[in-house]
């Protein structure tokens, strides 16, 4: 990784938008690794990422982002820490209207919050216009594991809501480098 | 499909029978899996059902990446990937012309032959991609 380039990784079960905030974000043709999808009693579409996505936002004169995206199906979880190695944080991406919500955000946090030291964002799609429940709820949730990581509610399909995330999880890596760096 | 569910019982015990006539006829393959292209196993030779499910996801990952770079570097579709190590080689060939997309993930020891290896498993593939063709 050259000097002021992050590496972030989009995380989250099947169908929950990371291909599509990837390509949303991306200022390059993004490199796909999608397949047909076989399992559609798990997520009704028609193609799954098998190993990974990348993208990149070029920041002009300065740095610029890599952004990696994993698969989200249990099978593929050796891809994750090979993914996840190097990288400056994560942002995790649920669907908010899947019914083993809960489970998902256990597992794709237990796997990439490494004990505090990854950078973390929680983006909640495809929740109603008046769900005022089920951020609060995931964070409640977070904060009896002695967690916080921001939570928000996004459209992964619109480029300013996926922004948002990842603007949110550079102060996240800010905040963790100078909290390194006063330790 | 979820790996086997839409594939019908005789077409599963076909091609566990072509997996076994190819290791039968191939020096030191020690085990074989039919995988469907989104990582679940289909037919498994010689492994338990635990390793079989991670041979295949594994296999269905190592194709995915092997299109994207073929892909990127403008040489159209990769049909082989190939892992060699000193004490073995595992390799990864694509079925041709099957629906939904399967791929041949192969696992062998040092007693085999790089060449007859390949050869045996592009035969097996095309046998397969006839016989399971056939029942899709």
């Amino acid at each position: 990784m050259t000097d002021g380039e992050f590496k972030i990784i989009f995380t989250g079960p099947m169908g929950a938008g990371k291909t599509t905030a990837i390509t949303a974000l991306s200022d390059q043709e993004c490199v796909s690794t999608d397949v047909v999808n076989t399992d559609l009693e798990q997520c009704d579409k028609e193609l799954t990422t098998a190993a990974l996505d990348y993208g990149h936002i070029d920041i002009p004169g300065a740095s610029g982002v890599r952004l990696y995206g994993t698969p989200g199906q249990e099978r593929f979880r050796f891809m994750w820490p090979i993914l996840a190695n190097n990288a400056a944080g994560v942002i995790v991406l649920l669907n908010g209207q899947h019914p083993d919500l809960d489970e998902h955000l256990s597992t794709f946090v237990d796997a990439f919050w490494e004990g505090g030291s990854m950078p973390m964002v929680i983006g909640v799609g495809r929740l109603s216009d008046d769900d005022f429940f089920t951020v609060d709820a995931i964070t409640e949730a977070l904060v009896e594991r002695n967690i916080n990581p921001p939570v928000l509610s996004v459209d992964v399909r619109r480029k300013d809501d996926v922004l948002l995330l990842v603007e949110a999880l550079l102060c996240q890596i800010e905040v963790n480098e100078l909290g390194l760096a006063e330790a | 499909m979820k790996a086997g569910s839409v594939i019908s019982k005789t077409a599963i015990s076909m091609a566990e029978k072509q997996l076994k006539i190819f290791s039968d006829s191939t020096k030191g393959v020690t085990s074989a899996v039919l995988l469907s292209s989104d990582g679940f196993e289909v037919a498994a030779l010689q492994v338990d059902k635990k390793s079989a499910s991670r041979l295949a996801a594994m296999g269905s990952s190592l194709a995915a990446i092997s299109s994207a770079i073929a892909k990127e570097a403008g040489i159209s579709e990769c049909s082989r990937l190939i892992v060699e190590s000193d004490e073995g080689v595992v390799a990864v060939m694509k079925i041709p012309n099957l629906e939904p997309p399967m791929a041949l993930a192969v696992v062998a020891n040092d007693a085999s032959l790089l060449g007859q290896l390949l050869w045996g498993a592009k035969t097996c593939c095309e046998e397969l991609s006839k016989k399971l063709g056939n029942q899709s």
